[in-house]
């Protein structure tokens, strides 16, 4: 009974704070940047706004365009059920199989794809375009880093790969996990749209990807949608923390064992969104023509991962 | 048993039947409204046999060994049932299809032709997955490969498709011959080609033996199959047919291929070495990476849809090739998980490709078009055959929710238990095969996205389009129920993988997979229900909808012609991959002389490798340099001619007499 309650609260505290965590990165470009900044609670008085304003539909859409902002936010938000964050369990986590995880948030984006399409414009075409081809040439190294990790702990459970890589040595770090770290980490920043591979705060057309794939939608679509995008990047943030990192996740269920989890996790998120923040305020955007010479390297990290993984037999 | 059996000679005897009876009355039009029921009833009676069979274990056979100077035996056991079962599901729902298709498309003549033909083709392959001794199967081969070529044939001619159809015939009959060298190379070790001797001898063949004749079966199945290089027919085939008979050529036929291997793996010869399945593994990689680059980048609807199905079958052998690695490192149960998984894309396969291609047939019936450039807008147009095309999409892009995942996840997981095998090759190459699966999932949802999302969603890029309409309901039903099959198994995967468990067991007695195979239809079904919950709560969020024009950058309007076609749509891709297609780009903007004012730009891009040319047809000139200087031989002087005779006599005595 405790672990669904700690389990349906350490979702909702994914699913609810997910917004925050994109106002923090913004927030530390801006004092990167000498910048004052926005309020941290501004994305939910966007959200709250955008849940009020009225949809504006293109004349000749199908109703497949309202339909796709849905089917993102049911997707994504059932991809967050599957991951552990406070507490070593998660609201699924019988299902938490990682090629489930992938093919869920998978879902969504296809039909954001359709959605965009729908739209008609010739910039929501030209985003699902690119995003279609980087979701393809990211998939291969998404699931060779998870395969490498996953065959090291001899599961397929993502709770159960976070429980196998707590009762390592700290110290006993593989050459496995650094190598399919590296992979995932530059899938990660291809996935949810970070720079170099994708700026999220431009609004020139032409260098748009996920921007220019939203870019018919408003109100409550959008609302969805930048809330989905909000839990994607906080679900594959913590993926990482989960998989590489989970030290301090409560193993028992007690006050104290979940404070020290929480922080532990909170600290962590933290540190990865400052990370972001100066990668993306020290570096420029790649060129379109890049991003698959950046997934190409992400993939051979990947491939080497898995054989590391047999190299490394013992 | 005996209803059984009586339904089994029926569902076989109907296709015979129709041709025979109805024939002296083709012309009229009740020949062609009986045929559809009669066909229906036998794909059902073929359906309730296996189902019967399956349930009370005992074998329905047909035996005419005394008519015949062969033996020619038919049964129903696990593997043959569930092609059986695949053969007449899929029919049954593309006759329902079939009958407005036809009358739409076709004269009199042709509408008969084609029912004619129809029943035979699918007794034919009934044939050959029932078939329990080489003449039945060889036999049934054979006419599969006429019967299909008629059905081809019906849909006009033209030089283009004659030789088209000749190419199909050729390969056809060559990899016929290669499976036919393959059961002869039994004939040493037993007394007679029934599948039971066949069984007996597949455990003692020497290895060579055992080698040749399951190379030879590999490379005959593989040309049914289209496996990439040996895939030159298939594209050329399946556009040109009509829609259902694709639908039933690369839904089911290609299907045949994949019984005959597995026949031929896991049940004819029961040791196959490691190597066996790495070249299996190998097809299925370059089939289907190769495969979904070049589906992604046609604009003919029916050829895209050709060239997937090359991709799934490749997915079908990296399935049967992790197979065969396991059975070959001893490891039983990893061996049934990967011939599930296998077994499992067949059938999904099955499901959603005739879907696509029936769907393809109602976009050609209303829109009479099916270059991809010009569609657009059909989803508010025809919403019956959109929904059915949308969940067959998600399906083959391997979307969870739908059938594709189910088999896709499977073959993943097999994959990822090659780690556990004790060769560190096997634990190398099996997980990085996995990567390759996943690049060609990553793939094929890009080139599905792009297919229906410019196909059927946005505006029409064209009058065609624009003017299109719903197609009869007889149609929507056809590609509706498959449809649901996807999604029911997509949900609920029990469904298919409780018997695929069972065929598995009957061929890989010692792999127990029950708990590898619990895990899906425990999640998916909590999964979908979370998923339709969060969309039902969406969806009651209030909102006001206004109807408003998209950002036109200031111009008045936007023509649809603005919008992104398929091509562009793919272009990101195809330029990471130019070096598979080298395309060969033609950019005119007219006119010439005012660059920056142009009046019309036209843009061509055409893929410049292909097999015919860099394989087919250095085989082919090095034959034709060969025959010419054999030519030489030719004198045309008798005495010659005799001298050779002579010489040939002496020589074949003295390789008797050196042999001796």
């Amino acid at each position: 009974m405790t672990t669904a309650a700690a389990n349906v609260l350490q979702y909702l505290l994914l699913v609810l704070g997910a917004p925050l965590l994109r106002a923090l990165i913004a927030r530390v470009k801006a004092v990167i940047q000498r910048r004052q900044g926005t309020n941290l609670w501004r994305p939910y008085a966007d959200l709250l706004k955008l849940f009020r304003k009225e949809d504006l539909v293109p004349p000749d859409s199908s109703p497949l365009f309202r339909f796709a902002p849905m089917m993102l936010a049911a997707s994504t938000f059932v991809a967050a059920a599957l991951v552990p964050t406070v507490n070593q369990s998660a609201l699924l986590a019988f299902a938490g199989d990682f090629i489930v995880l992938v093919y869920v948030l998978a879902l969504g984006r296809f039909f954001m794809g359709l959605g965009a399409l729908d739209g008609s414009s010739s910039f929501a075409g030209m985003g699902a375009s690119r995003e279609a081809m980087i979701s393809a040439l990211a998939e291969a190294p998404l699931l060779l880093g998870l395969i490498a990790v996953a065959i090291l702990a001899g599961q397929g459970n993502i709770v159960e790969i976070v429980r196998w890589t707590l009762s390592q040595n700290f110290f006993d770090v593989s050459a496995v996990h650094a190598v399919a770290f590296a992979a995932l980490a530059m899938v990660a920043i291809a996935e949810t749209g970070r720079m170099p591979v994708d700026n999220p705060t431009t609004h020139l057309e032409l260098t748009m990807i996920h921007e220019a794939m939203v870019l018919e939608y408003s109100g409550p679509s959008l609302a969805l949608i930048e809330w989905a995008q909000a839990v994607k990047l906080t679900v594959v943030l913590s993926l990482l923390i989960g998989l590489f990192a989970p030290w301090g996740m409560a193993a028992n269920l007690t006050l104290a064992g979940l404070a020290l989890g929480l922080g532990a996790y909170l600290l962590k998120l933290v540190v990865l969104a400052i990370v972001i923040a100066v990668l993306e305020s020290s570096i420029a955007k790649l060129r379109m023509y890049m991003v698959p010479e950046f997934l190409g390297i992400a993939t051979a990290l990947g491939a080497l991962a898995v054989v590391f993984t047999a190299l490394l037999r013992r | 048993m005996q209803l059984t059996r009586l339904f089994f000679d029926l569902h076989l005897a109907i296709p015979v039947a129709i041709p025979l009876i109805l024939l002296p009355g083709w012309r009229s039009s009740r020949y062609r409204r009986v045929v559809p029921v009669l066909l229906f009833v036998s794909m059902f009676l073929g359906a309730a046999t296996t189902l019967l069979s399956w349930r009370t274990g005992q074998l329905p056979i047909v035996d005419l060994s005394h008519l015949l100077p062969f033996p020619f035996v038919l049964t129903l056991d696990r593997l043959s049932s569930l092609f059986v079962f695949l053969i007449c599901a899929v029919t049954a729902a593309t006759t329902v299809f079939s009958v407005a298709y036809i009358e739409r498309h076709y004269g009199t003549g042709q509408q008969a032709w084609i029912w004619t033909f129809l029943p035979l083709f699918v007794l034919s392959m009934v044939l050959v997955v029932t078939a329990a001794s080489a003449f039945a199967f060889l036999f049934g081969w054979e006419l599969m490969t006429v019967f299909s070529a008629a059905l081809v044939a019906a849909d006009g001619d033209s030089p283009e498709r004659r030789h088209n159809l000749l190419i199909y015939l050729l390969m056809m009959h060559a990899g016929a011959a290669a499976v036919a060298a393959s059961f002869f190379l039994f004939l040493p070790y037993t007394h007679g080609l029934t599948f039971t001797q066949i069984r007996a001898a597949g455990g003692t063949l020497p290895g060579r033996t055992a080698i040749a004749i399951y190379l030879l079966a590999f490379l005959g199945f593989s040309t049914k199959a289209g496996v990439i290089p040996l895939h030159l027919w298939l594209p050329r085939t399946h556009p040109i047919a009509p829609s259902p008979v694709s639908a039933l050529m690369s839904g089911v036929m290609l299907k045949t291929a994949v019984y005959g291997l597995v026949r031929f793996g896991f049940d004819f010869l029961p040791h196959p070495a490691a190597w066996w399945g790495y070249l299996v593994l190998l097809a299925g990689v370059v089939s289907s990476v190769l495969g979904i680059l070049y589906a992604l980048a046609e604009r003919d609807l029916k050829r895209l849809l050709a060239y997937s199905s090359v991709e799934n079958i490749g997915i079908i052998y990296l399935g049967l090739g992790a197979a065969l690695i396991f059975q070959a490192y001893q490891a039983p149960m990893w061996a049934s998980l990967a011939l599930v998984a296998a077994l499992a894309h067949t059938v999904n396969h099955a499901l959603f490709k005739s879907v696509l291609f029936m769907g393809a047939g109602s976009v050609s019936t209303t829109t009479h078009t099916l270059n991809l450039d010009e569609l657009g807008g059909l989803f508010a147009r025809m919403p019956y055959t959109g929904a059915t095309l949308l969940v067959a999409c998600c399906s083959i892009a391997g979307l969870p929710l739908f059938n594709g995942f189910v088999s896709e996840w499977l073959t993943f997981r097999s994959f990822l238990a090659g780690a556990t095998l004790p060769s560190p090759v096997a634990q190398i190459i099996l997980p990085l095969a996995a990567g390759v699966l996943a690049l060609v999932g990553g793939l094929a949802a890009a080139c599905f996205m792009g297919l229906f999302g410019t196909a059927f969603l946005g505006r029409p890029r064209g009058v065609a389009a624009k003017s299109a309409g719903e197609v009869p309901f007889g149609m929507c039903l056809g590609t509706g129920v498959l449809a649901l099959a996807c999604v029911a198994v997509g949900v609920y995967p029990a469904l298919l993988l409780g018997p695929l468990s069972l065929v598995a067991a009957s061929l890989i007695p010692s792999g127990n997979v029950a708990q590898e195979l619990s895990l899906l239809p425990r999640v998916l079904p909590i999964l979908t229900t979370c998923v339709v919950g969060i969309l039902l709560l969406a969806m009651a969020i209030p909102r006001a909808t206004r109807v408003t024009a998209i950002w036109a950058c200031g111009l008045p309007t936007l023509s649809p012609r603005m919008q992104y076609t398929p091509t562009v749509f793919s272009k990101p891709l195809r330029s990471v991959f130019a070096a598979v297609y080298r395309p060969n780009r033609k950019i005119e903007v007219l006119p010439a002389d005012q660059p920056y004012f142009p009046v019309a730009v036209s843009y061509r891009s055409e893929r410049t490798t292909s097999f015919e040319q860099s394989l087919y047809r250095p085989a082919v000139d090095a034959i034709v340099a060969a025959a010419n200087q054999v030519r030489r031989l030719h004198t045309g002087n008798v005495q010659m001619y005799l001298l050779y005779i002579f010489l040939t006599l002496v020589s074949l005595l003295a390789l008797v007499k050196v042999l001796r």
